[in-house]
């Protein structure tokens, strides 16, 4: 009665694959069985994600590709012949405070957390949707939120708003797209040890605010979040849907 | 190399289980069982638990004792050795109109689904903790909630009172217990096809009602539960404490 997590006979594309969380979810995909196609800016990174899943008898295929641009990605997505899964990861951030917040910055921001990620998951419905059995084995989107999504926090004014808007997107989604059987949910990090945590770690009066805020006292791992996101792509959470799962360590129970 | 999707793996751990002979309880002692845990079933009827202790054969003791009956689960929980996992799922509902509600059902309902759930998860946790390495291995607590811990529903003002309840309970353990890496969440399915949902649902304009309102256009399933319940009891959730896993198909997200 116990669900594993198995992702045998499914493709799945991750963006931001090629650093930190998406490099991550990619890789535990991939050990799940399925097929991962992953999208990155930076081809050198793609090659060495690509290399570790080979390593592990895994199967990707890569596309460099900045989810900035439209016509590009959609191009990408018309050389996949079948899509069940979305980790919609790529994401920025860019710490200021509100009243100091460079107009660029902001623009930046809601270019990429906000209206990339729409239209990356628009495009790749369109394609699950397109699936004619799609209704029987069913398809899952899986937004890269954080606990930023639920709770404000010092010098994260836009990364908020974007993160949140994420969240109402989420929810919206499952609600559309519910009657196809695609499933649409958002996993919410506290900080993870990311290459671009890790830069904001370096000011060690940071790190402690965090740590304190932190109840498990720890930071996330990559590979928590993985997980998580493995969780949500398989048949193992199958009824659920327009939800997030929280991966903070009791961050935001507070 | 990290492995980037961590094993459900509970091999060596001793699970809790309250109202493990029917529904949700039995399905979670299974599913907690197929991975590796030793059960500790608590129920009221001595058939059941005999028919689950028959089913798994090897690693399952039972307690028959009604969780309101204080001095008899102290005793029972006092004599087991060790405990890492408590799945705290014993609850009942007693659907009446708000005006009609009574006095009597609301008695039952916080005496079982609100009392007696914080006595068994503090008893459970005071031996939890007298592990030496209990902070090295960690522990989970997982509190069976509902979609009416988060949103209400007719007929289910104290059942949404006690599950409200539940949620607030999770998340204040969750901040007490991290200092001893005991994570404490809660899983909020919609309904589910167990007995007693499967008695509700019998009424033809109920069942509507419930459809109608679940975006995936079905009820979860037992397994969908008890899948979720596991994940959260394994180390594969290690950062994620003091939250909920919603299995709703969508209901909350409308």
């Amino acid at each position: 009665m116990f669900k594993k997590i198995d992702l045998k006979n499914k493709t799945a594309l991750v963006t931001g694959a090629g650093k930190g969380l998406g490099r991550a979810c990619a890789i535990a995909l991939a050990e799940a069985g399925a097929k991962v196609i992953i999208i990155s800016r930076t081809l050198s990174d793609l090659k060495k994600v690509e290399k570790i899943i080979k390593k592990t008898k895994g199967s990707s295929i890569k596309y460099e590709c900045d989810v900035t641009d439209l016509n590009k990605f959609e191009n990408v997505l018309k050389k996949i012949k079948r899509l069940d899964i979305l980790v919609n990861n790529a994401g920025n951030n860019r710490p200021e405070h509100f009243t100091k917040v460079k107009k660029e910055n902001m623009e930046y921001l809601v270019e990429l957390n906000m209206k990339a990620a729409f239209n990356v998951s628009q495009i790749c419905a369109q394609k699950m949707v397109k699936f004619k059995s799609r209704k029987k084995i069913g398809g899952s989107i899986i937004n890269m939120s954080s606990q930023l999504g639920r709770v404000g926090a010092p010098i994260r004014s836009v990364y908020n708003m974007t993160k949140f808007g994420l969240e109402g997107l989420t929810r919206g989604m499952a609600v559309e797209l519910a009657k196809y059987n695609i499933r649409v949910n958002s996993v919410c990090p506290t900080f993870v040890e990311t290459p671009m945590v890790k830069v904001f770690f370096r000011n060690k009066k940071f790190k402690k605010q965090v740590l304190e805020n932190i109840p498990l006292g720890r930071v996330a791992q990559e590979n928590d979040v993985s997980t998580a996101v493995a969780f949500l792509a398989a048949d193992s959470s199958n009824s659920i849907t327009g939800t997030s799962l929280m991966v903070d360590g009791g961050w935001t129970a507070k | 190399m990290t492995k980037f999707l961590k094993d459900i793996n509970l091999k060596g751990k001793v699970a809790v289980v309250s109202g493990a002979t029917k529904g949700i309880g039995r399905s979670t002692a299974i599913a907690l069982h197929q991975v590796g845990a030793s059960i500790i079933a608590i129920g009221r009827n001595i058939n059941e638990l005999k028919s689950l202790k028959k089913k798994l054969r090897i690693r399952i003791q039972s307690i028959e004792c009604d969780v309101n009956n204080y001095e008899k689960l102290s005793k029972a929980i006092n004599k087991i050795k060790k405990i890492d996992i408590l799945v705290n799922n014993a609850g009942t509902n007693l659907p009446e109109p708000f005006l009609k509600v009574k006095k009597t059902s609301l008695e039952t309902l916080l005496e079982v689904n609100t009392k007696s759930a914080f006595n068994l998860a503090k008893l459970c946790t005071d031996k939890m903790l007298k592990l030496k390495n209990r902070k090295k291995v960690g522990g989970s607590i997982i509190n069976t909630s509902s979609m009416f811990g988060l949103v209400a529903g007719p007929n289910r003002t104290v059942y949404s009172m006690t599950k409200f309840g539940i949620e607030g309970l999770t998340k204040g353990m969750a901040i007490d217990l991290a200092k001893f890496n005991i994570r404490v969440n809660s899983v909020c399915p919609t309904f589910v096809a167990t007995p007693r949902a499967t008695k509700y649902l019998a009424d033809k304009a109920f069942k509507k009602y419930a459809l109608s309102n679940i975006p995936l256009g079905r009820i979860a399933t037992e397994s969908d539960v008890a899948t979720a319940i596991t994940f959260l009891s394994s180390s594969a959730s290690s950062m994620i404490t003091g939250t909920n896993i919603i299995i709703d198909g969508g209901w909350t997200a409308k």
